[in-house]
């Protein structure tokens, strides 16, 4: 996923979260800054298979292993997670 | 399965009087009805002319909140005396409050599992004032949800309003997906209101409304449609769907989609959610028409236009490898 297409996707993602924060394009991939927090995602390296992403701040290195951990990985650093999450709930058939 | 229908609409929007034709049909006059009323004292139900033992009143509260465990223990309840032979009827036809938003009453006949075991949820109706409408949906975030996850949009006293364009522009951009039927004096072909929404027909008709992707805005909600040329890889599904309940669930108020996969591109699977409950993926046999385009509709209030697209995209460069 190139450098913008992943901006804008976690752009949209802050926005939708409620965050006020900004995403740039940095040397090492993303760099998310929300207030005087400061985060960085950057692309595994091909022999880090299967983990596909890093999201690092100051103190930790998250892996991650698809785009959907990414994004639950950086909402819980940002601690926007809402009280309940909404974990997708699949009706009975019928 | 014995069917369920919801009938909702705003306060005095005629949903009993529809309930009155409805049940007058002889195709429907062996419903068992579900009348739920807001107040100490119900009347609706004594308006209903249906015999004793299918007509259940739930009052003292509100469908979608106090009284869903009720509505779940009726439900139940009412299916055990079906197998019994105590009482006979084919269907079930809820009418909500005017006052409640279908969309906790969806949850629990859909996620209830003892419910799910002998009930299928058919079709969503609501009745809209053609009169009164527009102005009820300005001014009571209610009425505006009940327009928003209907499957069926029913205009009620249309006698009264010769012109209802504005108001059904207005119902349009609220839920671009959901036909609008007329009624005077609650007369209309039951069928029309209470077919399967999920069959091909209906969903082809909730998708008919993308003409363009991306996104419509009226009254906080936004109408956000996808349309993709490429099918999709089959595990995209999944994972789009669980980071959709998972990110955007509160704010997604209704979602329906037909999905070309790549493993069987000759058989679409279907979409169908509420908020973050999902239908299992329904596999049709054949297209409903000649597009073979992946389409998706989702409805919903503070949703970035491009998120749901955007993620799409993420995970289906990451399947492709």
């Amino acid at each position: 996923m190139n450098p913008p297409a992943l901006r804008a996707l976690l752009a949209d993602s802050l926005t939708l979260w409620g965050v006020a924060g900004r995403v740039d394009i940095a040397d090492s991939g993303l760099k998310i800054t929300v207030g005087d927090q400061v985060l960085h995602v950057a692309q595994a390296a091909p022999e880090e298979a299967p983990m596909r992403w890093w999201l690092i701040s100051e103190t930790r290195r998250r892996p991650a292993a698809s785009m959907l951990g990414l994004l639950r990985s950086l909402r819980y650093a940002l601690n926007a997670t809402s009280a309940e999450p909404a974990r997708a709930r699949v009706a009975a058939p019928s | 399965m014995i069917p369920v229908s919801v009938i909702t609409g705003f306060l005095g929007s005629g949903k009993t009087t529809l309930l009155r034709s409805v049940l007058r049909d002889p195709a429907y006059a062996g419903s068992a009805v579900i009348v739920n009323e807001w107040g100490d004292i119900g009347l609706d139900h004594e308006l209903l002319e249906t015999s004793e033992e299918n007509l259940l009143g739930l009052a003292n509260g509100c469908l979608c909140c106090a009284t869903r465990g009720d509505l779940a223990r009726t439900l139940i309840d009412l299916a055990a005396r079906r197998r019994s032979g105590a009482v006979t009827y084919h269907r079930v036809l809820i009418e909500t409050s005017g006052l409640a938003d279908p969309a906790p009453i969806l949850h629990t006949l859909l996620m209830d599992s003892s419910i799910a075991e002998d009930h299928r949820v058919e079709a969503v109706v609501t009745v809209v004032d053609a009169l009164l409408g527009a102005e009820t949906i300005a001014r009571h975030p209610e009425a505006a949800q009940q327009a928003m996850l209907a499957d069926r949009l029913l205009l009620s006293k249309t006698d009264l309003a010769p012109d209802t364009s504005a108001l059904e522009a207005r119902l349009a951009a609220l839920n671009p997906g959901a036909p609008i039927l007329r009624a005077v004096q609650g007369a209309i072909q039951p069928d029309a209101l209470f077919a399967s929404a999920a069959r091909p027909a209906a969903l082809q008709h909730w998708l008919g409304a993308i003409a363009t992707p991306g996104a419509r805005h009226s009254l906080g909600v936004e109408t956000i449609s996808i349309l993709r040329e490429d099918p999709l890889p089959a595990v995209v599904l999944p994972l789009f769907l669980e980071a959709l309940a998972e990110h955007a669930g509160e704010k997604l108020l209704r979602m329906k989609g037909i999905i070309r996969v790549a493993e069987a591109p000759e058989r679409p699977a279907v979409l169908h959610g509420v908020r973050h409950v999902l239908h299992p993926i329904q596999w049709l046999e054949d297209w409903p028409s000649a597009d073979r385009r992946s389409r998706l509709v989702l409805i919903g209030q503070g949703i970035p236009q491009w998120w749901p697209a955007r993620l799409l995209e993420a995970l289906e460069e990451e399947a492709r490898g």
